[in-house]
């Protein structure tokens, strides 16, 4: 697969397009634009994309109305949704909707390229078979009472009221060589839909992790933090990551999915 | 009928019935007298064969008288052998004994052998219908008969003088030329006088004369009327008649005099006497009204000679009549009158508490409701009079009640008037900040785009260039302040978004201590003394430590920015005087604000600082303050300083909040 992926830009505004054309063709990848919706559905009939990247906010066919029209069509097809406006609604709704990623403005080119290819790394799981020990780990037992923004993280509620976050295994899975865990401070405030975390892979590039929850970081996990192999090896148990206190966890559930669900 | 009142309707009804009553009761009373009367005649009728009892009773007497005394032996042996003294002596004796008067014996050829009254006279033929009689028949016979002035005179000159009556002119009589009555009329027996062999040989007359003998007529009152008296006079009369002429009587004239001469009306004269049909009906006799009853008086022969008569004086009965009526009419009047009180007066109690009815009602309406009526009665008004008395008490209770809840109404809408002004405020704010909230989500939008192809064409064109390249500085310059653009953008729309405050139970004084440290350096550049005025006895509070810090945060710094150099910042913590609130206030000596401009400070972007101030910062902290249930109150004086004073509630400590 290497650099030839086919992706489609789509913004309704021109320099948006063209710019992230710009930081993602130097890497080889063969980039399309389209200015609206319509026209993005129009181009995936023509030529079958890896990747979409697509505005949620557009005149006329929203981002999420492409979203659904090509994944109608075309369920392996990864898109990912940037948006100026992060609301945690309509990006977990698109990532319920099998939305592959968000990504808000403004970015790097940088966190563009490791989305994409982690994108590509998805998309390659779904087509190619995976290697065997990979495809042990997906077999991975999905414990009870997990629930999780499909392909990121999940947060489940422990007795005493506050919410065990961990990662996804599928997301470890679309980090090549993944390396260590940036972890908040004891005591930030993180909200549903935003960063987290970060995961760093051995090149050093940053992944953001989406928050499950809202709520106040109550503490790491430290033994994570000694010893990083953990995640892998156990990602529903004693690889999760972060205790938090959750703000409004009810309310917020809705937006989550069960694991065994997904 | 419409156009009368109430009280002439009533009036007219009750009126018809007074009429009608009245007019029922003179019926009844003229029905009355008229039984009363037909009662009077049939008593009239009653006492007439009384009378007839006594006056046939009378002449049964001397019938008796005369027939026992003519089969005497002594009466026989005179006839047969001629009078003597004996004769006389004997005769006379009965004629004394039996008050008659007449007794004389005649033979058979009606020769007078002896006149008991007068002896001197006899032998002379007698001419009389009644020794005739027995003459022919040898019967013993009674009747009354005529006796001519000759005969009286023949009998003896004091049956003449008794007999002799003068006519006295009355009202009503029965027109007459003579001017005296010279006959009289006698009750006359006779009976056979017979030999020892039952021949006839003589025959015994006995007589009383009728005229001025009143035996029979006071007889017949006494036994009849008991000598009744209405108002002095004889309340029954009786009269024995010849002709036409009173001649035994106790019908007394106007001097008490018996009315002795007197005659009959022509009217009775005509019935009884011309037709021998008995009168029954009123009369004037003599000087009166009397109830009559009349009935012929035949002679043997079977002629009228006279009327047996009584009445019954009409005064009492038409004084009784008059009485009666009078009674009758003074009943109807009288009823008429009560009657027509009543009805005033029942109209007056009905209409006057109706008239006050609407008199209170008109009240009413006019708003007056303590009006109250007077109950009078325990009727269907009294009662009316009652419920309308409750009606108003309850209305006026009810008025009061009203006047007061207006009252506390009123004081209640001025105290919300005032809450909802200050509400309003806070909603004016609110919008505000709501407008805000959509501007900037708009702004983080259209921001977005144009940072975005900054960013990654800042990042393209760094990449680009090698690394010691003098312009690597510039780029770097430009990709940070593009982040932080993308930061300030994302606080707007953190702020936009109003996520709720995350409170824990917390001390207030820290948190001030803690910003007051924070802030430190800046507090040192801008040379102000802090002065800190801590109540360390504060409770603790439900607060976002965080959010809270950030509203002290630009309280410090706004505080900082207004004070020049030297100046003082006073931060005091205290209980508010209600002990409902906790207070921190940042007191500074800056410059101040302008009154005009108090207004504004908590809108969005309005800044005094130009491009050094973003104009959000009390705007932020106004909604952080809201969403603590607190607030921010300014007291400025321009060229003195501005003191803020925040308040937080107190609230009670929460067990499930604070896990
Ligand atoms: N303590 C103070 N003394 C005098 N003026 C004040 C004081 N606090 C606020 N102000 C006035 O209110 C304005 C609004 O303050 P606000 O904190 O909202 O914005 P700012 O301070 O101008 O900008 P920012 O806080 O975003 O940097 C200020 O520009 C200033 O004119
Ligand atoms: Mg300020």
């Amino acid at each position: 697969m290497e650099n030839k992926a086919k992706i489609l830009v789509v913004d309704d505004e021109v320099p948006v397009c063209r710019s992230i054309s710009s930081a993602l063709e130097p890497e080889g990848y063969l980039v399309d634009q389209a200015l609206s919706g319509e026209e993005a559905l129009q181009k995936e009939g023509e030529n079958r994309y890896d990747v979409i990247i697509a505005d949620l906010m557009m005149p006329g066919m929203s981002g999420m109305d492409l979203l659904r029209a090509v994944k109608e069509k075309r369920s392996d097809i990864v898109v990912i949704m940037i948006t100026g406006y992060p609301s945690m609604k309509t990006a977990v709704q698109a990532v319920k909707l099998g939305a592959f990623d968000y990504l808000p403005k403004p970015f790097a080119p940088s966190e563009l390229r490791n989305l994409i290819s982690r994108a590509l790394e998805r998309k390659r799981i779904y087509e190619e078979k995976a290697p065997v020990e990979e495809k042990a780990m997906a077999k991975t037992p999905l414990p009870e009472g997990l629930y999780c923004i499909p392909g990121h993280s999940w947060a489940k509620l422990e007795d005493d009221g506050n919410v065990r976050v961990g990662i996804h295994e599928l997301y470890l899975r679309t980090v090549k060589n993944f390396s260590s865990i940036k972890f908040p401070d004891e005591n930030e405030k993180v909200s549903q839909g935003e960063t987290c975390l970060w995961v760093v892979d051995t090149a050093g590039n940053l992944h953001r992790l989406w928050s499950p929850v809202s709520g106040r970081v109550i503490s790491i996990n430290e033994e994570v933090e000694e010893d990083y192999s953990r995640v892998m090896e156990d990602p529903y148990g004693s690889g999760w990551l972060l205790l938090i206190k959750p703000l409004r966890f009810e309310e917020e559930l809705e937006n989550l999915l069960p694991f065994d669900k997904e | 009928m419409q156009r009368f009142s109430l009280r002439t309707k009533l009036l007219l009804s009750f009126s018809t019935v007074i009429v009608v009553s009245a007019l029922l009761s003179l019926i009844i009373g003229t029905y009355l007298v008229k039984t009363i009367i037909a009662q009077a005649q049939g008593k009239v009728k009653l006492d007439l064969n009384s009378a007839r009892e006594v006056y046939q009773e009378e002449s049964g007497n001397i019938k008796d008288v005369v027939r026992l005394t003519a089969v005497r032996f002594f009466i026989k042996d005179a006839v047969l052998k001629g009078h003597g003294e004996k004769l006389k002596g004997e005769l006379q004796n009965i004629r004394d004994q039996e008050h008659l008067d007449v007794l004389t014996l005649v033979n058979r050829q009606s020769r007078v052998i002896l006149r008991a009254h007068n002896p001197e006279v006899f032998g002379d033929q007698l001419n009389d219908d009644v020794v005739s009689h027995v003459l022919s028949r040898q019967k013993v016979v009674v009747s009354t008969q005529i006796v001519s002035k000759d005969d009286l005179e023949r009998e003896s000159r004091d049956l003449l003088e008794r007999s002799r009556i003068d006519l006295i002119p009355t009202l009503q009589e029965r027109p007459r030329t003579e001017t005296e009555e010279t006959s009289g009329m006698m009750i006359k027996a006779a009976a056979p006088v017979l030999d020892y062999d039952g021949e006839l040989i003589g025959v015994l007359l006995g007589g009383r004369l009728l005229n001025r003998n009143y035996e029979i007529v006071d007889n017949v009152k006494d036994i009849v009327y008991r000598g009744e008296k209405y108002k002095g006079k004889d309340i029954g009369t009786v009269t024995i008649f010849q002709g036409d002429l009173r001649i035994s009587t106790n019908v007394l004239r106007l001097d008490g005099d018996r009315a002795i001469g007197t005659r009959v009306s022509q009217e009775v004269y005509d019935q009884v006497i011309g037709k021998g049909v008995p009168w029954i009906g009123r009369a004037f006799v003599v000087n009166d009204w009397y109830i009559t009853a009349y009935e012929p008086i035949k002679n043997i022969s079977g002629n009228i000679i006279g009327m047996l008569y009584v009445g019954i004086l009409e005064a009492p009965y038409v004084d009784l009549k008059n009485r009666a009526v009078l009674t009758f009419l003074g009943v109807a009047i009288l009823s008429v009158t009560l009657l027509a009180i009543v009805a005033l007066f029942t109209t007056e109690n009905i209409t006057r508490p109706l008239k006050e009815l609407l008199f209170a009602t008109q009240k009413v309406a006019q708003g007056n409701l303590s009006h109250r009526l007077r109950v009078k009665s325990g009727d269907e008004i009294g009662q009316l009079v009652g419920s309308f008395n409750q009606m108003t008490g309850e209305l006026q209770k009810a008025t009061e009640k009203y006047q007061v809840l207006t009252r506390t109404l009123e004081d209640k809408v001025a105290e919300k008037t005032e809450e909802l002004r200050k509400a309003q405020d806070q909603l004016i704010q609110t919008a505000k900040l709501t407008s805000l909230g959509k501007l900037a989500a708009g702004i983080a939008h259209e921001v977005n785009n144009p940072l975005t192809s900054i960013l990654i064409n800042s990042h393209l064109v760094a990449e680009k260039l090698s690394e010691d390249d003098h312009f690597q500085e510039n780029m770097r310059l430009i990709i940070d302040e593009t982040t932080r653009c993308g930061a300030i953008v994302k606080g707007l729309l953190d702020f936009s978004r109003q996520t709720p405050p995350e409170k824990n139970i917390s001390d207030l004084n820290e948190v001030v201590e803690n910003t007051l440290q924070m802030l430190k350096s800046q507090i040192l550049v801008h040379e102000i003394q802090v002065k800190k005025d801590l109540d360390r006895e504060l409770p603790e509070i439900m607060i976002d430590v965080n959010q809270i810090k950030q509203v002290f945060t630009n309280m410090i710094l706004n505080a900082l920015d207004a004070t020049p150099k030297g100046g003082w910042l006073t931060v005091r913590s205290q209980m508010a005087s209600d002990k409902q609130f906790v207070e921190i206030t940042f007191q500074d000596t800056g410059h101040g604000i302008e009154k005009g401009n108090i207004g504004k400070i908590f809108d969005p972007f309005y800044t005094t600082k130009g491009m050094a101030g973003s104009g959000l910062g009390l705007s932020v902290s106004y909604g952080i303050m809201r969403q603590h249930g607190g607030t921010i109150d300014v007291q400025s004086e321009p060229g003195k300083g501005t003191t803020m004073t925040i308040q937080l509630p107190v609230t009670e400590y929460q067990e499930d909040e604070a896990v």
